[in-house]
């Protein structure tokens, strides 16, 4: 590949997923908007909201690490997207793999921790205290969905990951293929997007929104920024999985809204777990539907 | 005099100087010449890519030769001995030793000990045979409990205790050698290797019991743990910071030494369980497992920041001889790569946490926080160090950790992928609480005036926070030193570039993922400095929480019980079962004591005779 035409997908995979991550903030404020019988945001009503908070005269930070923490949150992302295949637009995919870009989404986890930390507010540590708890949490199952799904493929090179699926239809898709995976992948996707029943450690009447607490002006907007990132993350890498990747553009975009929506359209449903809960739970039926998934995958 | 022998000399050499020299103020830039003259020595032996050098001279005792020899092995122990004993002594060169003296201590006794245990572990990593393995095997245990016990208190207990771990070890070592020599006529090393296939399987699980626990106890692995911890944390700054380096590994060196290099991986799996699905090395990859998990979330309890790194190094062993023992080109290098990646991780997260001891007088985490604003250059190593530990992107102990995933992964080993991704999980819990803790949260006030680590504790601290990003962007020089080694131990090669390795699963290249996440902050950063209006920095108590304002006087204190919730659940697992099985080891031991002592007294009347008759006589003149 020429070096040029690296270097445009470099630019353009980040910046797609940006503003398709911002499509899905969106969909979900909708999603939610509808299942409470309100109207919902106007469709501009993300991008405001990040151009607004950038734009507030009073930008209060409680330190340097603060102002890194966030930019290591959007800067972890911009780089895994890179690392995410899409149509047309391979990236790097080649030179990390499934493994690397897992690891690599946790990056703007750990800055968001350090920047809440130097705010000095126990209910943004409580919060990450709590966060930190429920990646150990979901991460299990997620990490045999992982297993699972590369030893299937006898690659952790997501090109060949999704070409795999694409190769007989929908019936070589990771989701008939390893049904009891794609479940687990779900339940382990309702947890890392934080929504409910998992969603202890955001808990505004209790820790005033946790790690958010002393986030405004241009550092919420940071956090709005990677917040859309993450759901395109997510909804890619489960797509890549489960769903066959994106043969096109246009199935590729409905997979990734589909994939986003359900953990918003049932997470209404749901009271809030307790952290202990919340381990315990994906530590139970996520991990036992996962590690049954595999033991078909093995043999 | 051969390459070799100069090493071997200036080892010695530099121990005499710490000896005669240890107290003068000229001690630290003598030994660190000695030390870096080390370092030029074992460069020019060449035995890492080049044929393996012996020793010029060699001993004989009792019939039996001693030789010394380097290979490539050898070289990549003596390297990560001779850097860990340079540094440290760089470390605690300067105002860190002036303080240790105003204290009581003596410079010299710590200087001597440290190049003690630098001349042993040259010595034994050089053993071509039995006997001079367990010369520098014994060595070393001096040695190591000399530079533990130099504190005393809880120090020396934790030294005692550790001196009653490595005694039944090195008994443990020397029944196998007697096996070794009934059934090779010799203890070198090459005799034993042709007889070992001849060897039955119950003979092999038997030298497996006693080389696994005496190898076994020095690694640290489950269950002969409980020593370690204490006993590194409570060391001198430098001395701990060598000790996590490298002391350690002398036992996964030994265990590469024979379980790879003589008996072989194929050979481990061939000796199967009676009545399981478990053969010798699958028994050898849970123990690495369990030794990877349940340390690491003891190192998640601890409130202090030296012990919780000591569990965490111990956990950290586990990956090397999980990597290992996966056999295959990626797993193995997976492996030895940590040893490398882990030594400079740890010695740099060390040096930071007692600089951080050094300027506040505590390691207690919850006394402490808030020191970003006075230590800058201490929380950038730490923040280097703990990414390192936690095997994140982009530092070096995210390559190593992983080439052993994906070795497991490509294996279609999935129990033990989880269990070694648990402990990665574990690990980035606990090393957020400690830069938490120390770093983040309210600076305290008797901390108000606390000022940045001395220039003699930074010059380490960040030249090895360089090494280990720069060992996390660039891993092929790294990778080229794990191939030699794989050569030598005749495991498959590690098929490697400047970046990463080549793999028909799909391989990784470090400089295009840590280049790309280097432009990733820096679009970050635009965003962030350039879209947003510029910020105003605000005191720390401009803050409140569950309605209240705070004051000076009364701050939070929220690092306590850090991950209450999870604790809620794990806590109750926590039965103190290795205490139980540590103490029940304990009474076994005594009590045979006991047992012998009494038929020695039915049975050797006239020997305790003789002893009466010389205490009399001692107690008379």
């Amino acid at each position: 590949m020429h070096w040029t035409h690296l270097l445009l997908e470099l630019i353009l995979m980040p910046l797609m997923a940006f503003f398709i991550g911002m499509g899905m903030v969106l969909t979900l404020r909708k999603i939610g908007a509808k299942l409470q019988r309100r109207i919902g945001p106007p469709f501009f009503q993300p991008l405001y909201d990040i151009l607004k908070l950038h734009a507030k005269e009073t930008q209060s930070s409680h330190g340097l690490i603060h102002e890194i923490g966030i930019v290591m949150a959007i800067g972890g992302y911009v780089a895994a997207e890179t690392l995410l295949p899409v149509p047309g637009m391979n990236g790097i995919a080649q030179q990390g793999g499934l493994i690397t870009l897992a690891y690599m989404t946790m990056i703007p986890s750990l800055g968001l921790a350090l920047g809440v930390g130097q705010c000095a507010n126990p209910n943004g540590s409580i919060g990450i205290s709590r966060a930190l708890t429920a990646m150990l949490a979901y991460d299990v199952p997620f990490i045999l969905v992982v297993f699972g799904t590369a030893y299937a493929a006898q690659s952790t090179n997501l090109v060949e990951i999704i070409a795999a699926q694409q190769s007989d239809g929908i019936a070589s898709w990771g989701l008939v293929q390893n049904p009891l995976l794609a479940l687990a992948g779900l339940l382990a996707l309702q947890g890392m997007l934080g929504k409910q029943p998992f969603e202890i450690y955001v808990a505004p009447a209790e820790i005033a929104t946790g790690p958010m607490v002393e986030m405004g002006g241009k550092f919420l907007g940071g956090l709005f920024i990677m917040q859309c990132f993450q759901l395109y993350t997510a909804g890619v890498l489960y797509t890549s999985l489960f769903l066959g990747g994106g043969e096109n553009w246009l199935t590729f975009l409905v997979k990734i809204f589909a994939v986003v929506s359900i953990p918003m359209a049932i997470a209404y449903l749901f009271p809030r777990f307790r952290t202990e809960d919340l381990v315990r739970f994906f530590w139970k039926w996520p991990t036992f539907l996962a590690l049954l998934g595999l033991a078909f995958v093995l043999h | 005099m051969n390459a070799l022998d100069l090493l071997f000399l200036l080892s010695g050499a530099t121990l005499l100087c710490a000896l005669l020299f240890g107290r003068t103020r000229w001690a630290a830039p003598l030994l660190l010449l000695g030390y870096a003259a080390q370092f030029v020595a074992l460069l020019q032996t060449n035995a890492l890519f080049g044929e393996p050098i012996s020793l010029s001279w060699s001993l004989v005792v009792l019939d039996q030769p001693m030789h010394w020899r380097y290979d490539a092995l050898s070289w990549f122990f003596a390297l990560i001995t001779l850097g860990a004993g340079f540094l440290s002594t760089g470390y605690g060169s300067g105002v860190w030793m002036r303080d240790y003296e105003r204290a009581g201590h003596s410079a010299g006794v710590l200087h001597t000990a440290l190049a003690a245990n630098v001349f042993s572990m040259v010595l034994l990593v050089g053993a071509e045979d039995f006997l001079s393995l367990f010369l520098g095997w014994e060595l070393l245990n001096w040695a190591t409990f000399f530079l533990m016990a130099l504190r005393g208190g809880i120090a020396a207990r934790a030294a005692l205790r550790y001196l009653g771990y490595a005694f039944t070890g090195g008994m443990a070592i020397l029944g196998a050698m007697a096996l070794l020599y009934a059934q090779a006529g010799s203890l070198e090393f090459q005799p034993i290797r042709e007889s070992l296939p001849q060897m039955s399987d119950g003979q092999l699980w038997v030298l497996l019991a006693l080389l696994g626990s005496g190898f076994g106890i020095k690694m640290g692995l489950l269950p002969f743990h409980l020593w370690q911890a204490p006993a590194y944390a409570e060391t001198p700054g430098p001395g701990s910071a060598f000790f996590s380096a490298v002391s350690a590994r002398m036992g996964l060196y030994a265990m590469l030494v024979f379980f790879v290099g003589m008996v072989g991986l194929a050979r481990l799996v061939q000796m199967e369980i009676p009545y399981t699905f478990l053969n010798g090395r699958d028994l050898l990859a849970w123990i690495a497992v369990f030794t990877i998990i349940f340390p690491t979330y003891t190192a998640l309890q601890q409130q202090d920041a030296r012990y919780l790194l000591a569990w965490h190094g111990i956990g950290q062993g586990g990956y090397m001889v999980l990597g290992v023992l996966v056999g295959t080109a990626e797993g193995s290098a997976g492996g030895l790569l940590h040893i490398f990646n882990h030594a400079i991780t740890q010695v740099a997260l060390l040096m930071a946490v007692f600089a951080v001891l050094y300027r506040t007088g505590t390691t207690d985490l919850n006394r402490l926080g808030g020191l970003v604003a006075r230590m800058p250059l201490t929380f950038l190593t730490l923040l280097f160090g703990i990414i390192s530990l936690a095997g994140l992107p982009p530092m070096a102990g995210f390559v190593s950790k992983l080439l052993v995933y994906r070795a497991l992964l490509f294996e279609g080993m999935p129990l033990l992928f989880v269990g070694a991704i648990i402990g990665t999980l574990g690990t980035i819990l606990s090393v957020y609480k400690l830069i938490h803790n120390i770093f983040l949260g309210q600076l305290r006030l008797e901390h108000e005036s606390v000022q940045e680590a001395p220039l003699s504790m930074l010059i380490p601290m960040l030249s090895l926070s360089l090494l280990i990003f720069l060992a996390g962007y660039f891993p092929g020089p790294t990778l080229s030193w794990v191939a030699a080694v794989q050569a030598q131990l005749g495991l498959p090669v590690v098929n490697y570039h400047l970046g990463g390795v080549y793999d028909a699963h799909g391989g990784f290249n470090m400089i295009w993922i840590v280049s790309v996440l280097l432009a990733g902050f820096g679009i970050g950063a635009l965003v962030f400095f350039g879209l947003g209006g510029p910020s105003k920095r605000v005191h720390q108590l401009d803050n409140y929480a569950g309605g209240h304002f705070l004051y000076a006087e009364n701050r939070y204190q929220y690092s306590d019980h850090f991950y209450a919730g999870l604790m809620h659940l794990i806590g109750p697992w926590y039965r103190g079962s290795f205490q139980w099985l540590e103490r029940a080891l304990g009474s076994i031991v005594d009590f045979l004591a006991h047992f012998t002592n009494g038929f020695y007294g039915i049975a050797q009347p006239l020997l305790w005779s003789l002893a009466a008759v010389l205490g009399i006589a001692v107690w008379v003149f």
